[in-house]
């Protein structure tokens, strides 16, 4: 046993050794400990000392004791890594070296035991090995292949991931001046040979995207970044990586293509196109919404609603509309919306709007399409009025073929029927009468088309000549080539039309018209009382209108009135020879763009309306 | 040679009436002949004729376009008359418009009297097979 002031020299000696160390006897009772032992394993008392390491480290690893019962045995140099809890419940980590502990005969009396604090060691450590776990995630995942370059040893390294990206077998040697063959020629190869050297000689680091052909042929996209490394300010070799990004790129690629594809499309549709955020802001316009809301750049109609652009009326319509859309998320299609333009035109719109809606069915905006039809519906209108010129006219044909045929036909029934006769018959006077008839059928037989040629001349002179004549002279005219019949039936004629009115009529028509209008009011006069023709003029619209009244017979419209301008009589031997004279009339007025109405009462008698038309 | 009453003709050309005249004298014999220059005269002639109790004609040959009244006008009128003898009304006319085929089909089913559809020009043969009692 070791004399008390050895032993006290000893354990002076031990107190203050640097490391965490403790002497135990044979049965490991503690001897002597270190003051860094009792600081770093918190063991204030002193009380240490004689008492059982073991039982002052009960949740020791178990190789513990095994490891202090081999070194008595002299197995000396077992390291442990060993935890232990502190007070606040930090754990620090501790590597326990023991040594058996030799008296001057070589005779093993205890054990040495040692500890280093390795907490901080340990922290970095597994810090350092998460690092390069997740660092190898992501390369993974990124497709990141490392590289290095040392100069002085000539010596490329590629990871395997590198060598993955190349294509190339497992074995292969890189080769740093070789390094850049792997490059498509042209760009790519120019870039990789020009970055590398600038990289080197003006010490900055590179990141290009290249496009590189790999061992086997395949072109791939590839980001690969560099950095120059320096000894003692000179170059000594070059780091980097390398990222496989050819998916990424084509889908770049592709991205950009549709996007400029759907640009186009909808930059050159006839159709204006915004998209609106809830606000009804515009997110996304085309050319023809900016040309419409009369914008030259994106920048001052994003973000914009219609309140900006319209006035105020309109703009809470569509603004009503947008919200309707949205909160219902049903579209509204083709819905059409006139516009007084800036100019005063008047425009037409078609317009869609339909719901953008999101993966949780709410709306978040609405696309907005609109088209100018104004072209369109005036084309329509153009054709409408078309059709109704051509199906008036039509029908007007019709007619007249009708009034043709059965005319033509009544002559010829009464040719046909005479000279029958001419052919059987015997007696002389007969015959002379069946001739007179004969000749008075060709006279009318001419009449008629005299007649019919008349009608095909007003039809079809559309565009004869208007002039302003004076109206009261005409009647005046007219009232001097009637005065015969006039003063034979005792019929006055009251004409108040003031001589400044005047009207743009076609005037060899005009003489027609008035001596038609006032022979029927001679011919349809009452035998029982004073007969009279009262003629006036009012201005309806576009229109002069001429009065003709008469208190003569009056006609039973209901009964008569469609026939009254038709022609559903023959011409011929009519006792008033102007057979037709009424439906040329008509068909005069309505050369010259005007009108006739009529208005009659049995026994009282007959007004008619002639509407000049003084625009047209 | 069929023995006819009162026969009428109702026509505005005065070409067409000397012709029917003139056949029916070859083909039948009638006791009267009337005849009228539209409608208007015809209806009310025959309006007469029943006021004053004379017979009402067996037999009317009509012409369609006529002025003041036509054909039509005048049959609406006629088959309202309280006749209840069998008249034969024969349509004679040079219309080719068809409405006026659809108008005598209509007319034909309304009454009790015989209506017929002739074109101009009608040969002897056919006024022969028209002219009887209906």
């Amino acid at each position: 046993m070791l004399k008390g002031s050895q032993k006290s020299t000893n354990n002076y000696l031990i107190k203050q050794l640097p490391k965490a160390t403790v002497f135990v006897d044979k049965r490991k009772a503690i001897v002597y400990m270190s003051d860094k032992w009792l600081n770093d394993f918190e063991l204030y008392n002193s009380v240490a000392i004689g008492k059982n390491i073991i039982s002052l480290f009960k949740n020791s690893n178990p190789e513990w004791q095994k490891s202090i019962s081999q070194c008595l045995k002299g197995l000396p140099n077992l390291t442990l890594t060993e935890s232990h809890q502190n007070k606040n419940g930090n754990k620090k980590w501790f590597e326990l070296h023991s040594t058996p502990w030799y008296d001057e005969n070589e005779n093993i009396i205890g054990t040495i035991l040692q500890a280093e604090d390795i907490t901080l060691r340990v922290s970095t450590e597994t810090k350092l090995e998460k690092l390069e776990i997740i660092s190898e995630d992501i390369s993974d995942m990124a497709e990141i292949g490392f590289w290095d370059y040392n100069l002085a040893e000539d010596k490329m390294f590629w990871d395997s991931r590198t060598k993955g990206i190349h294509e190339v077998a497992d074995d292969y040697i890189p080769n740093f001046i070789e390094t850049s063959n792997f490059y498509k020629l042209g760009h790519s190869r120019n870039t990789i040979s020009m970055t590398v050297n600038r990289a080197i000689t003006k010490e900055v680091p590179f990141s290009e995207k290249l496009q590189l052909i790999t061992a086997k042929g395949n072109e791939i996209w590839v980001i690969v970044s560099g950095k120059p490394l320096y000894k003692k300010g000179k170059f000594s070799g070059m780091v980097g990586t390398i990222q496989n990004i050819n998916e990424r790129h084509l889908n770049e690629v592709r991205t950009k293509e549709n996007q400029r594809l759907l640009r186009t499309l909808i930059d050159n549709l006839p159709l204006s196109v915004s998209i609106k955020d809830l606000e009804s802001r515009r997110i996304l316009v085309n050319k023809s919404e900016m040309d419409f809301c009369n914008v030259q750049t994106e920048k001052e109609i994003i973000g914009k609603d219609d309140f900006s652009f319209f006035d105020k009326a309109r703009a809470e319509i569509t603004r009503k509309d947008d919200l309707s859309v949205m909160r219902d998320r049903k579209p509204i299609l083709r819905k059409e919306v006139n516009h007084k333009e800036e100019n005063g035109d008047l425009s037409t719109y078609l317009i869609s709007k339909i719901p953008l809606i999101d993966t949780d069915e709410h709306a978040y905006g609405l696309v907005s399409i609109r088209m100018n039809i104004s072209d369109i519906k005036q084309k329509e209108i153009e054709l409408r009025k078309l059709i109704d010129v051509t199906s008036s006219q039509n029908e007007k044909l019709i007619n007249f073929a009708h009034i043709v045929s059965h005319n033509l036909r009544s002559h010829s029934a009464n040719f046909s029927m005479l000279l029958d006769f001419l052919a059987s018959e015997k007696s002389e006077p007969e015959k002379e009468k069946i001739m007179q008839m004969l000749l008075d059928a060709s006279d009318n037989l001419l009449e008629t088309l005299d007649n019919l040629n008349e009608v095909v001349h007003i039809t079809t002179n559309t565009s004869l000549q208007k002039k302003y004549i004076q109206i009261s002279k005409k009647i005046e005219a007219v009232q001097q080539n009637l005065g015969a019949e006039l003063e034979k039936h005792k019929i006055k004629v009251i004409n108040t039309i003031k001589d400044h009115i005047k009207v743009r009529v076609v005037p060899a028509y005009i003489d027609s018209i008035l001596t038609n209008f006032m022979t029927n009011g001679i011919k349809y006069r009452s035998p029982e009382r004073d007969s009279f023709i009262k003629l006036s003029a009012t201005v309806e619209g576009n229109y002069t209108v001429l009065h003709i009244e008469d208190n003569g017979l009056g006609i039973d419209l209901d009964k008569y009135g469609e026939k009254l301008f038709g022609m559903y009589k023959t011409f011929h031997n009519n006792k008033d020879a102007k057979g037709i004279g009424l439906y040329i009339t008509k068909n005069q007025i309505e050369a010259m763009r005007g009108k006739v109405t009529v208005d009659s009462k049995v026994g009282q008698g007959t007004t008619f309306k002639i509407y000049f038309n003084d625009k047209d | 040679m069929t023995k006819i009453n009162s026969i009428c003709i109702i026509d505005d050309d005065p070409i067409t009436v000397f012709g029917m005249r003139k056949m029916l004298d070859s083909l039948v014999s009638y006791s009267t002949i009337n005849t009228f220059e539209n409608g208007k005269i015809a209806i009310d002639g025959i309006k007469d004729m029943i006021f004053d109790g004379q017979q009402v004609p067996e037999v009317i040959f009509l012409d369609i376009n006529m002025p003041i009244m036509d054909g039509w006008q005048f049959l609406e009128e006629f088959i309202a008359l309280p006749i209840t003898n069998k008249v034969r009304i024969n349509i004679i006319t040079s219309s080719i418009d068809s409405t006026d085929e659809q108008n005598w089909n209509l007319y034909k089913g309304q009454t009790h009297h015989t209506v017929t559809y002739n074109h101009k020009p009608i040969r002897k043969q056919e006024i022969a097979e028209i002219t009887k009692v209906a």
